[in-house]
């Protein structure tokens, strides 16, 4: 994989990258980007597939079919659209996609079908808390978040699931049950012999 | 650990605790929603619409010219107002139905505002639709288009306040409509239901002519007010919060030949496919609308008559290709809550029994109709025939005033959220008046029918009581102090539930068809689309229960499309999730008699003697002795056994149940800031359908109830009328740090008719909220505020003219 982190600043103020097309020696040579998502290398030339302009969240719903995530504001106010990039939770809308250039990215259609995270949100149902999705749309940002939480902490408190996932909204007000589903997956992690701390 | 609530008959699905049906389907990032579909890479050769919007709250374009627009490359087609496919197209509402039932042009709920056009050269807010609308390769190109532009405009006056625009010999806005005045023409249709071909009324009870403006009228006022020993007035301002659904408003126009397919986040896909036909006067089997999930309803697709569903499909049809709309996140916002002015006076005697309320509210309708008169109108004479009944003499008078703000439209909870607001402010003043305790004034006032005290009532206020710890009530301002500057307040408020088999008497026919295969898995085409509320696992719980087979073995069909599917129940007034059961009951009744009766002669006995469980027909005295229904019907052509039902809730007159919110609050004097330390939701539900989608609701309304209590709020500019909030950062909605305990009590006291005889909730769930939080703040400190949002900056402002006046 290309070391180059992408168009930088100091060519395109010499102005030999124009619409992330390189020009060398007269020659013009689309600079491609190159994004692993979910173990799989997608290569997109700047300036053909993709824009300078265009976000992680366009290209990866747009170009490469993950609709998984969600862009309902754009702007970064709602968390929809968070991805895992290099093991960190990041709003995929917020990150233009030549950002990523040479990160490894985890969209939920990475996720195991019973990854912990992903079945403590289906099955939140106790007593007290509702469910933890209605309409869903949220949601996928929400397991996100959670997950990259959950690998770094495998056993959070209330205080630092709330800390984690307050940058996100649910507009059906599923908080609570959100929440409990988060220590319900770190309970689920802990039974299959991961690493919860005691 | 909290033990849960336990239904009043024991089914094994209906009014359980478990996981939704479409849980994993949606944590696992698989649903589909209208923005996953409406793809480039699934629409080959898809272009992008975008709306010209106006810059000014109030102006017509004088003249356009397009020549550099149309030079912008991937710039595919522009379509203006003057364009004769869109000048030919007739006014409309868009709130043409209250989504309850369809409606054709001729009986629009709301015949005397059509106020919309597809495209008009007429802009009535900032950020309103302006005439002309670009499709364009990208969504870059689109919107290059619009900036190259060149348009002069006529600017013209503008209000934002109601109570200006509606003085005589303001400039008026919509002349089309009214041409003397702001105010919205009176809504004959607004009272009694246009559902059905017979005229129904409210409740029994005739509706009688009054004059306009008089949403309801009983006894002598004057002379009540006169006879009582205390009277009390208030006034109360409520604001203008929006939905906030995350899934914007999108859809996908496609022609083939002269047959028109849109793909949409409509709610109300055969009321949208009627709109189509009206507007467009196409026969409907021409037309078909397909909608997948939709990512939160919250009232806003009840105004779903939409201009650009038109445009879109007439740039779809003028390019030859697919045409996509999507709004962006500023152009969401683009209708509110009724905001609200309101006056109430009331009087009682010394014995806590009120005589008579007078009611007076000014509501800004913003730039359109919506459904302005649905909020003003209909919801004030429910209340009255419901809440008040046992009240002799009362009057309440509505206005809906045009201004060039938002356009007030449905929201959850429209109309009732406001009047609570008003309505138990006035029984808080009169109970400390009185100096009595405002829950007893409650129960001798309130009820579904004259009979007092009510029991539904009763039971929801006394369950709330304990679970906040009522006795700890103090007198106004004079609980102790916390940390120094922090006051500590309860407060309470209650409002009847509203959609029960007592109202459904207005609801068109429900259509259920239950389709079960030979190798026994069952498809329930129960037409719905679902938005949230988990109405989806109701129907596939109700399903289940009645006709034995197994939740796993039944497929619910998820995509409403009106080529196939039947007449849907659309997600409005809290009802899919206690009405579709019904249907589905009745359906599914008679596809178990169909089996048994095939199943009793290879059986050797009656059909009565048997029943099914899990998927086996069985002798009910010897078990042992049965069939799968796979074994019955895995024979010869294998035909599905299908059964359909169309038909009417049972609509007797079974009153309906009551919902109460019980709030504790905290407040920091020196801050002004309010905290709701814990908030306790108590709703009858009459049968809970779904023990943990109804707790999913008392809980998740509060995302919006506790929003617009103490956050949410559209601000404009008034020397402008530019709207300044118009994202999720500025405009706040709770997140889950903002979160309070909440408990959520979910019960069953009444009961309606039908199966299960339950009661909506999605929308009383929040009613109550906001004058609960209200009352608990004046409980903290002794002054009174008494308008949406509470902010620190108003709980300031009141303590310091408190202290000035003492």
């Amino acid at each position: 994989m290309t070391e180059d982190k992408g168009v930088s600043m100091e060519a395109a103020k010499k102005n030999q990258v124009k619409n992330g097309i390189r020009e060398e020696n007269g020659e013009s040579t689309p600079y491609i980007v190159k994004i692993k998502v979910n173990g799989i290398l997608h290569e997109l030339k700047v300036g053909y597939d993709i824009q300078p302009s265009h976000t992680l969240a366009h290209v990866l719903r747009e170009n490469l079919g993950f609709t998984g995530l969600k862009v309902a504001c754009d702007e970064g106010a709602c968390g929809a659209c968070t991805v895992i990039m290099d093991g960190k939770a990041v709003l995929s809308c917020m990150t233009l996609a030549i950002e990523a250039d040479g990160r490894e990215i985890l969209t939920i259609e990475g996720l195991d079908k019973n990854d912990p995270v992903v079945e403590a949100f289906a099955e939140q149902s106790e007593p007290g808390y509702g469910t933890a999705i209605q309409c869903g749309y949220c949601t996928p940002g929400f397991v996100m978040s959670a997950r990259a939480l959950l690998d770094k902490n495998p056993d959070p408190s209330m205080e630092e699931v709330k800390e984690a996932l307050s940058g996100h909204l649910c507009r059906c007000g599923c908080y609570p049950a959100i929440a409990h589903a988060v220590v319900h997956a770190s309970e689920k992690i802990a039974a299959k012999g991961g690493s919860k701390n005691e | 650990m909290n033990k849960g609530f336990k239904p009043r008959v024991g089914r094994k699905y209906i009014g359980s605790y478990r996981p939704r049906m479409d849980g994993l389907e949606k944590a696992s990032g698989e649903t589909e929603y209208i923005d996953d579909i409406a793809l480039k890479n699934k629409f080959p050769g898809m272009l992008y619409a975008k709306i010209l919007t106006s810059p000014y709250p109030h102006a017509r374009i004088k003249s356009f010219d397009l020549s550099r627009a149309e030079k912008i490359p991937g710039v595919k087609a522009i379509l203006t107002y003057k364009d004769p496919e869109v000048a030919s197209l007739r006014p409309f509402s868009d709130s043409w139905t209250d989504g309850a039932n369809n409606a054709s042009y001729d009986s629009m709920w709301q015949p005397l505002t059509k106020d919309r056009r597809a495209l008009s050269d007429h802009v009535c807010w900032v950020g309103d639709d302006a005439g002309i609308v670009v499709a364009a390769k990208t969504e870059e190109s689109a919107e290059q288009a619009l900036r190259s532009l060149d348009i002069e405009w006529e600017q013209l006056p503008f209000f934002l306040d109601p109570r200006e625009a509606m003085k005589p010999g303001s400039p008026v806005i919509h002349p089309e409509i009214n041409p003397d005045s702001n105010i919205l023409p009176w809504n004959p249709s607004c009272g009694p239901h246009i559902e059905s071909d017979e005229a129904t009324t409210f409740g029994g009870a005739e509706v009688e002519e009054l004059p306009p403006h008089i949403v309801a009228e009983r006894g002598d006022l004057e002379k009540a007010f006169g006879e009582s020993d205390v009277v009390v007035e208030t006034t109360s301002k409520y604001s203008n919060p929006t939905q906030g659904v995350l899934d914007n408003w999108c859809c996908v126009a496609k022609w083939e030949n002269d047959n028109l397919t849109v793909w949409s986040n409509s709610y109300q896909p055969n009321q949208t496919r009627l709109f189509y036909s009206e507007m467009f006067q196409m026969p409907m089997n021409k037309i078909r609308l397909i909608s997948p999930y939709v990512g939160g309803s919250h009232g806003r697709g009840d105004s779903g008559e939409r201009p650009f569903f038109l445009y879109t499909a007439l740039l779809a049809k003028k390019t030859g290709r697919p045409v996509k709309f999507k709004h962006t996140r500023r152009q969401t916002f683009c209708d509110t809550r009724t905001e609200q002015y309101a006056y109430c006076k009331a009087g009682a005697g010394k014995d806590g029994k009120i005589n008579g309320i007078y009611i007076k509210i000014i509501g800004n309708s913003g730039a359109y109709s919506g459904h302005t008169m649905s909020c003003l109108h209909l919801i004030p004479l429910e209340y009255v025939e419901v809440s008040m009944a046992p009240i002799p003499n009362l009057k309440v008078e509505t206005y809906g005033v045009y201004t060039n703000k938002l356009s007030s439209s449905c929201m959850r909870a429209i109309g009732n959220i406001e009047l609570n607001f008003l309505i138990v402010l006035g029984m808080d003043k009169l109970a400390e008046k009185l100096g009595m305790d405002p829950i007893e004034l409650t129960l001798k006032n309130f009820g579904d029918n004259k009979a007092v005290p009510n029991k539904s009532l009763e039971g929801v206020l006394r369950e709330g009581a304990e679970k906040i710890g009522w006795g700890r009530w103090h007198k106004p301002g004079e609980g102790r102090l916390y940390n120094g500057t922090k006051k500590r307040g309860i407060g309470f408020s209650f409002h009847n539930g509203w959609h029960t088999s007592w109202q459904e008497l207005r609801r068109g026919p429900m259509q259920v068809i239950i389709r079960i295969n030979p190798d026994g898995t069952v498809q329930l085409d129960a037409p719905t689309v679902e938005t949230g509320p988990g109405s989806n696992s109701c129907c596939i719980f109700a399903c289940s229960d009645t006709l034995g087979v197994p939740v796993e073995d039944i497929r619910w069909i998820s995509t409403m499309d009106t080529e196939i599917s039947g007449k849907d129940q659309v997600q409005t007034d809290s009802a899919v999730s206690h009405i579709l059961p019904e249907g589905i009951h009745a359906a599914a009744l008679e596809a178990k008699r169909k089996l048994l009766d095939l199943a009793a002669p290879k059986l050797g006995f009656k059909a009565e003697d048997l029943d099914i469980e899990d998927g086996r027909i069985y002798v009910k005295k010897e078990k042992q002795k049965g069939m799968t229904i796979k074994e019955l019907l895995w024979k010869g052509d294998l035909i599905p056994i299908v059964t359909s039902v169309s038909m009417k809730l049972p609509g007797d007159a079974t009153g309906v149940p009551f919902m109460a919110a019980f709030a504790e609050v905290e407040v920091d004097t020196e801050t002004g800031q309010p905290e709701v330390l814990k908030l306790v939701v108590v709703s009858d539900c009459g049968t809970v359908m779904y023990a943990t989608g109804a707790e999913a609701q008392q809980i998740g309304g509060q995302c919006m109830g506790l929003g617009e209590t103490l956050t949410e709020e559209i601000i404009y500019d008034e020397a402008t009328g530019v709207p300044l909030n118009f994202n999720f950062i500025d405009y706040k909605m709770p997140t889950m740090a903002d979160f309070p305990e909440i408990e959520p009590v979910p019960m069953e006291i009444w009961k309606g008719a039908g199966e299960y005889g339950a009661c909506g909730i999605g929308e009383p769930v929040l009613c109550c909220t906001p004058r609960a939080v209200a009352n608990a703040v004046y409980n903290a400190l002794g002054v009174r505020i008494d308008s949406v949002p509470i902010t620190p900056d108003k709980i300031i402002n009141a303590l310091n003219s408190n202290l000035r006046s003492e």
